[in-house]
C-alpha cells in the first residue's frame, strides 16, 4: 500500500512538473524546456505504467519492464539537456574528481547484475554515470570560474543520480513494505529533487 | 486461425491497383497506407513469436510485448522516409498520421474477423479508442521527429526517447483495456482526449506564428 503512495506521490511530481515546462516551453520557445518537458514526460509516463501494473494486476510486470524503457528514454533526455546546456569552455575542463563517479557507481552496478538483466543494467547505470559525472564536472567548472549560472542545476542532476543509486541498491536489500525501509525515504527525497529541478532549469536559462 | 495476410492481399489489391493509375504526386499518401498495413502484418508475426519465446499469456504479451514491438514495427517507415527522402514538417507529420491510422484500421480488421461484427456499440467504441491511441502514438512522431532532426544530439535523443514514449502510452492503454470494466472505458477516452488536447496544442501554436 505504501509503495503504491509512493508511485503516486512520484507520479503527481512529474506530472506537475511535465505541465510547468510544458507551460515554459510554450511562453519562451527555448530547446532546454522541451528537454525538460520530454524527461518529466518520460518519467511520469513510466511511473505511471508500473503504478497501474501494481494497481490492476497486483504484481510487477512479468515478461519485461516496459517501465524501464521510459525511465531511461527519461534519462536520455535529462542527459540531453546537461550536455547542451553548458558554455564550451565547460565542455572542455576536465577534472580529476569525475573519476569518483565510477569508484562509486561500478561496484554498485557489479551489485544490480547480479540481481536484473545486464542490458538495462548497463543503460540506466550507464546513463545515471554519465550525468554524475557531467554534474560533478559541472560544479567543479562552477566554483573555479565563480558562475553560478548551472550551480544548482548540476547539483539537482548530481542529487537526482545519487538518489537513483541509493534507490536501487535499497530495492536490493528489502526490509518491508513500512516506512522503516530506507527505499521509501529515498524515492521521496527523488519526488523532491524531480520538482527542484524546475526552478534550477529557470535560474540557469534566465541567468 | 486467421489468415491475415490474406485480409491484407485482400485490402491491399485495390490500393495497389489505384497506384498504377495515379500521377506519381498522388503515390506517397497510399504508400504510406500501404506500409502502415504491411508493418501491422509484420508486427502481428514478431508478437506471436516473442509471445511463444517468453511463454507469454494474452494478458502479458498485451502490456509488455505488443506495445514495444508494434510502435517499433510503426517508426519504421517514417525512419526510412526521414532519412533517404529528407521530406518538409508538414508532408512528414501527414506520413506518420497516415500510416498509424491505416495500421490501426488493419488492426480492426483483423479484429473483427477473430471476433466477428456482432456488437456495433462496443465495435463503435473500441474502434475510436483503438483508433485514436495509434494515431496519437503517430502524431508524437511527425509533429517533433522533423524538427529535431537537423541536431545530431537531439535527434537521437529524441528518435529513442519518442519510440519510449510511444511504447509507454500504447502499453497503458493495453493494461487499462485488458483490466475491464471502468479501467476500460478510461482506455478509450484517454486517447481521444489526448488527441483532443494536441489539435488544442496545435492551434495554440499556429496562433503563435501568426
Amino acid at each position: 500500500m505504501l509503495e503504491l503512495w509512493d508511485y503516486l506521490v512520484q507520479f503527481a511530481v512529474t506530472a506537475f512538473g511535465f505541465c510547468a515546462a510544458l507551460r515554459e516551453y510554450y511562453r519562451a520557445r527555448r530547446q532546454p524546456w522541451f528537454l525538460l518537458t520530454c524527461f518529466y514526460a518520460t518519467f511520469a509516463l513510466g511511473t505511471l505504467y508500473w503504478t497501474l501494473h501494481l494497481l490492476l494486476r497486483q504484481e510487477t510486470p512479468q515478461v519485461f519492464y516496459v517501465a524501464d524503457l521510459a525511465w531511461i528514454a527519461s534519462f536520455v533526455f535529462l542527459l540531453a539537456l546537461t550536455l547542451t546546456l553548458p558554455a564550451a569552455e565547460e565542455r572542455r575542463f576536465r577534472t580529476r574528481l569525475c573519476r569518483l563517479v565510477p569508484v562509486v557507481c561500478l561496484p554498485q552496478f557489479i551489485l544490480y547484475v547480479t540481481y536484473g538483466d545486464v542490458l538495462s543494467n548497463i543503460l540506466m547505470c550507464g546513463m545515471t554515470m554519465l550525468l554524475a559525472w557531467f554534474a560533478v564536472r559541472g560544479l567543479v567548472w562552477a566554483k573555479r570560474s565563480g558562475g553560478a549560472r548551472l550551480r544548482r542545476f548540476h547539483t539537482a542532476v548530481l542529487a537526482f543520480a545519487a538518489l537513483e543509486y541509493a534507490l536501487w541498491t535499497s530495492s536490493c536489500f528489502w526490509v518491508s513494505d513500512t516506512l522503516t525501509n530506507p527505499y521509501f525515504w529515498f524515492d521521496l527525497l527523488l519526488s523532491l529533487v524531480l520538482l527542484l529541478l524546475l526552478p534550477a532549469l529557470r535560474k540557469a536559462v534566465d541567468a | 486461425m486467421t489468415y491475415i495476410e490474406n485480409v491484407l492481399v485482400c485490402m491491399a489489391a485495390p490500393l495497389l491497383v489505384t497506384l498504377l493509375l495515379l500521377r506519381r504526386k498522388q503515390r506517397p499518401l497510399l504508400l504510406f497506407c500501404l506500409a502502415g498495413m504491411g508493418m501491422c502484418l509484420l508486427a502481428a508475426y514478431l508478437n506471436t513469436f516473442f509471445a511463444q519465446l517468453y511463454a507469454a499469456d494474452a494478458v502479458n504479451a498485451a502490456t509488455q510485448i505488443a506495445p514495444v514491438v508494434e510502435e517499433s514495427m510503426k517508426l519504421l517507415p517514417l525512419l526510412f522516409y526521414l532519412a533517404v527522402f529528407e521530406p518538409d514538417a508538414e508532408r512528414f507529420r501527414l506520413a506518420a498520421i497516415v500510416v498509424a491510422a491505416s495500421f490501426a484500421t488493419f488492426e480492426n480488421v483483423c479484429y473483427l474477423t477473430q471476433n466477428g461484427a456482432g456488437q456495433f456499440v462496443y465495435l463503435l467504441i473500441r474502434g475510436f479508442g483503438t483508433g485514436a491511441m495509434h494515431i496519437v502514438c503517430g502524431s508524437v512522431y511527425g509533429r517533433v521527429l522533423r524538427p529535431v532532426w537537423a541536431s545530431r544530439p537531439l535527434r537521437a535523443a529524441c528518435l529513442f526517447g519518442l519510440l519510449c514514449v510511444a511504447i509507454i502510452y500504447h502499453a497503458i492503454y493495453n493494461l487499462l483495456v485488458s483490466a475491464g470494466g471502468t479501467a476500460q472505458l478510461l482506455a478509450y477516452v484517454i486517447p481521444l482526449l489526448t488527441a483532443l488536447g494536441f489539435r488544442l496544442l496545435g492551434r495554440q501554436t499556429a496562433a503563435q506564428r501568426q
